[in-house]
């Protein structure tokens, strides 16, 4: 069988032309580099996607920080991950490359931040 | 007045990129002025990831990419003025600025325009209806959600299929709103293939091509849109009208270069571009003021942002150092199949990138520079696509003794 795939690997977006048979992959056309044909065997049986999103901070210069899963996690979980980072909050000063840990999925997703938060200063000492 | 050797206007990705590299080439008075309170411009806000593959090779997300050059210009004691903004600049390349402190002079040997676009309007594209709350530019909705906090609405329309739509697309489906549609006004999409599939197929978002906003209807806030099909001649097919009941209309609907220091300065702009027109190293006719970034041609991905801005700083040193010998010029003029070319004249003949957006996608077409009949240089592409920009390297032997060059795309 014949299906046509668009690598999101890079802006590149190559056009792939797939020949399959179940699993079995026999050929890939169109792709300019070998990272296509990697993308292609999980495309079809696993997708993976990087998630990105933003996770509320307390007392930052920003509100918010923004944060991407460490490696691709399985598609079908991004619009329940968008829900789960709804829920969770953390303290200024966040560096980039820290930390979040999301439960609440099959398997534990690491996030990580993304950008720089310093701690918000008030002009006048709150009490 | 404060003198300094070169001022950028602009602190984001090309301002960036273009003070770093004037630092590395022995420049050390550098000036970046910035409006915003933080540097790195529209990136902080582009939170999704794909940024930086060209440039580090790794896939980073807008504020990591910003971060790695930030650092760099801290590291480097490169002088930052935020929460600042030029209000005037001449041709004599004195600028007013004002911030906090009040009003001050100062004159670059060298200016550089990194001032980055803006986003076309609902004025500008003149949708006819009412004024309700719940209309937005995509770039506007990104960052009242990325770095606000605020969510834009829970029914969404998205009209145009540039790339920051797309984007939005997904950012808002995440967020837990409802996308019902990215509606495109031309038969095909405006944004990269990967972004349609990774933004839209992956959700189940319909996009709608030759298919616009018509109308729009709400009181306080917006509750309808009308979307009707485009026909072939361009004009809308009455049947296929059909209203939408939304809150939110995003405007994805084209990126104007922001050109009004420019024009003060008697720069003169590209009516295709909306850019200055500029020489192969990025001076415009006003000698040392330069352009780079998406001040000069609306670029597709960061990366190329930088690369430009790295690329102009060769003709800052050269201007720096008094070689303004502009002996020779090649005009190039625009053929068929092409919207526009970057830079439009040479004038000190050496290696020079020529930047092209196609107007229509293609499959296996040849871009084609020619003086008269003689051929100067071609270049294949597998496809072409008016949402990248394409980019071809002449080299100097080429261009030797060339007068006129005329590019087309076959």
């Amino acid at each position: 069988m014949n299906r046509p795939f668009v690598c999101i690997i890079c802006p590149n977006s190559c056009q792939l032309k797939v020949t399959y048979e179940g699993e079995n992959i026999f050929d890939i056309k169109g792709a300019l580099c070998d990272k296509g044909k990697e993308f292609v065997k999980n495309e079809m049986t696993n997708p993976l996607r990087v998630f990105v999103g933003s996770v509320k901070v307390n007392q930052g210069d920003f509100r918010l920080v923004s944060v991407k899963s460490t490696t691709p996690i399985p598609k079908k979980y991004l619009k329940k991950l968008g829900k789960l980072t709804h829920s969770i909050a953390v303290d200024a000063p966040v560096e980039i490359g820290e930390q979040i840990t999301v439960s609440g999925l099959e398997q534990k997703i690491k996030l990580v931040a993304t950008r720089k938060v310093k701690k918000r200063i008030y002009a006048v000492e709150k009490k | 007045m404060i003198e300094k050797e070169v001022i950028v206007i602009g602190g984001g990705a090309a301002g960036l990129a273009a003070a770093l590299a004037c630092h590395e080439r022995g420049v050390e008075d550098i000036l970046i002025i910035e409006r915003n309170t933080y540097l790195g411009g529209i990136l902080n806000q582009c939170i999704h990831d794909g940024f930086g593959l060209e440039k580090f090779n790794s896939s980073l997300t807008g504020p990591e990419y910003a971060q790695r050059y930030i650092e760099k210009v801290t590291k480097k004691k490169i002088q930052v003025l935020l929460n600042t903004m030029v209000i005037e600049l001449n041709e004599n390349k004195n600028l007013l600025v004002t911030n906090h402190a009040g009003f001050h002079h100062y004159r670059g040997k060298v200016i550089i325009l990194a001032m980055g676009c803006r986003e076309r309007t609902r004025g500008a594209i003149a949708i006819p209806g009412t004024q309700p709350a719940g209309i937005y530019t995509a770039g506007v909705a990104q960052e009242l959600i990325n770095l606000r906090n605020y969510m834009v609405g829970e029914k969404i329309v998205i009209l145009g299929s540039g790339d920051i739509g797309m984007i939005m697309a997904r950012r808002l489906t995440l967020e837990g709103a409802e996308v019902l549609m990215v509606a495109e006004k031309l038969p095909y999409s405006s944004g990269l293939p990967r972004n349609i599939n990774q933004c839209l197929y992956d959700f189940d978002i319909p996009l709608l091509l030759s298919h616009t906003v018509i109308n729009v209807k709400g009181n306080s806030r917006l509750s309808e849109v009308t979307l009707a099909e485009i026909g072939k001649r361009g004009g809308i097919i009455p049947k296929s009208k059909r209203k939408i009941p939304c809150d939110t209309l995003l405007l994805s609907v084209g990126l104007i270069p922001e050109n009004e220091l420019s024009r003060q300065a008697g720069v003169i702009l590209n009516p295709m571009t909306a850019g200055p027109e500029v020489d192969e190293r990025g001076q415009t006719n006003v000698p040392g003021i330069f352009a780079c970034g998406n001040v000069l041609q609306v670029h597709d991905i960061v990366d190329n942002v930088s690369l430009e801005a790295e690329y102009i700083t060769e003709g800052v040193i050269d201007y720096l150092q008094g070689q303004t010998n502009r002996d020779q010029e090649i005009s190039i003029i625009l053929g068929n199949g092409l919207r526009y070319v970057v830079p439009q004249k040479i004038m000190i003949i050496k290696d020079t990138i020529f930047s092209f957006r196609v107007n229509e996608p293609g499959k296996k077409k040849t871009l084609v520079f020619k003086e008269w009949n003689k051929l100067i240089h071609k270049t294949f592409f597998p496809r072409v696509n008016p949402a990248e920009m394409l980019q071809v390297k002449l080299s100097r032997e080429e261009l030797e003794g060339v007068k006129t060059l005329k590019a087309r795309l076959v």
